[in-house]
């Protein structure tokens, strides 16, 4: 069901055929399934850019390098294996972060904890990406001290590396390290207990 | 040496607070070790349910107009070479680092030498789609490695060439079908690789390009990115 050209297709599994569908014919040179793609997927993408590259212009060459390369890589797309916001917000977010590496921080005024966006379930109108492994996901990160959660979740919506965090948090590096290597262990074993 | 840390590498390295030779070496680990790489496949995938929680930003108008009028006239044309006239958003492939570097199940344990030094990293995408090759420069040991491919047809040879700012493709050998190739370099060949060399694997015939140019098909074709 579901052509690739259904826009009114509601709900979590019909916005993501829809997207599964157009970028498989992306992946075939399709130009309209790729503008699809394009206007189901910028407003998350430029999201991703900007908040990670923190300048607006910056952000949106960003967001076209990564529809360019979309283009050319939508070929190589999974769809069994990977979830396509999934794989498309990836290639945006280490787009961005290459970006970022590339042109040195953003000044410090900007360098926020990640926690100002919300760490509970996904608003219902966000509908792309499935669902049992984001509760399982947010109940693993509920588990971990309050300083290794804010660690992981601001390393992954900023984009930035341990240095920066060290910095931002105004604590030693080799701490900054451990925090989020024991939070990550025990990410692991919760997301791994069956 | 007392860390008492545990060893998350594949999760840092997916999350991106890696670093310097931190990085490099959890992308050795990547290109070396079948299990790490899915590891890092795993955990990309756990981090990425977040994604559902980023907020929104609507891209200006422009920049619509800007990807579809980017896109596909260099597809059609005639010139021989166009499948390597990458710009920097091929970058995003690599970029797409731990995405796309995937070890093939034929590469040896790593090559953690004395003197190693890698600085460059590419990632070969095959013209007709599937997994990308992974490509590493060594400045330390002035080597190349690059994963095995199997693009090529039975009976023919799989070409390594690096393609310079002039443009010209200089060959660096023939690639291993079945493991990872390494091509310790010249220093004539040294000297044409930066960050924005790139790299294409062309099909010839068994033995290499009887010309000393790609003469077959552009099997795949990446630009290397400094890390």
């Amino acid at each position: 069901m579901g052509t690739s050209g259904d826009h009114s297709l509601s709900g979590r599994e019909g916005a993501r055929l829809a997207l599964t569908e157009a970028l498989v014919a992306t992946g075939d040179e399709d130009r309209m399934a790729f503008q699809r793609v394009y206007r189901m997927t910028s407003a998350k993408l430029f999201g991703i850019c900007i908040r990670i590259c923190g300048d607006a212009q910056a952000a949106e060459d960003v967001l076209h390098e990564v529809y360019l390369t979309i283009w050319k890589r939508a070929g190589s797309f999974q769809p069994g294996r990977a979830s396509p916001i999934s794989w498309l917000a990836t290639i945006a977010r280490n787009r961005a972060i290459d970006w970022r590496r590339a042109n040195g921080a953003r000044a410090t005024s900007s360098l926020d904890l990640a926690d100002d966006i919300p760490d509970g379930s996904p608003a219902a109108d966000e509908a792309l990406i499935a669902g049992e492994a984001d509760r399982r996901l947010h109940l693993c990160l509920d588990s971990l001290e309050a300083e290794q959660r804010s660690a992981i979740r601001t390393a992954f919506f900023n984009g930035v590396t341990y240095r920066e965090l060290a910095e931002q948090s105004a604590v030693p590096l080799g701490t900054m390290k451990s925090w989020v290597r024991r939070g990550l262990a025990r990410l692991k074993r919760c997301l791994d207990d069956d | 040496m007392t860390d008492p840390d545990p060893d998350m590498a594949a999760a840092e390295l997916a999350l991106g607070v890696l670093e310097g030779e931190d990085r490099a070496d959890a992308l050795r680990r990547v290109l070396a070790d079948p299990a790490f790489a899915r590891e890092v496949d795993r955990w990309r995938d756990h981090f990425a349910v977040l994604f559902d929680h980023w907020p929104d930003a609507a891209a200006p108008p422009r920049v619509e107009r800007r990807v579809m009028t980017g896109i596909a006239p260099d597809r059609v044309a005639g010139r021989f070479w166009p499948a390597v006239a990458i710009t920097a958003s091929a970058m995003a492939a690599v970029l797409t680092g731990v995405l796309i570097l995937r070890p093939s199940p034929a590469m040896s344990p790593p090559f953690a030498a004395a003197g190693s030094a890698i600085t460059l990293v590419a990632s070969l995408a095959p013209t007709r789609g599937g997994a990308a090759i992974p490509a590493i420069y060594d400045a330390g040991r002035q080597e190349i490695q690059i994963g095995a491919a199997a693009l090529a047809e039975p009976g023919r040879a799989e070409e390594l060439w690096i393609i310079p700012a002039d443009g010209v493709p200089r060959s660096l050998g023939l690639l291993s079908a079945s493991s990872r190739t390494t091509v310790q370099l010249t220093p004539a060949h040294r000297a044409l690789i930066d960050a924005k060399v790139k790299l294409a694997l062309s099909s010839e015939p068994a033995g290499g390009s009887p010309t000393g140019r790609p003469t077959g098909a552009i099997l795949a074709s990446g630009q290397f990115i400094p890390i």
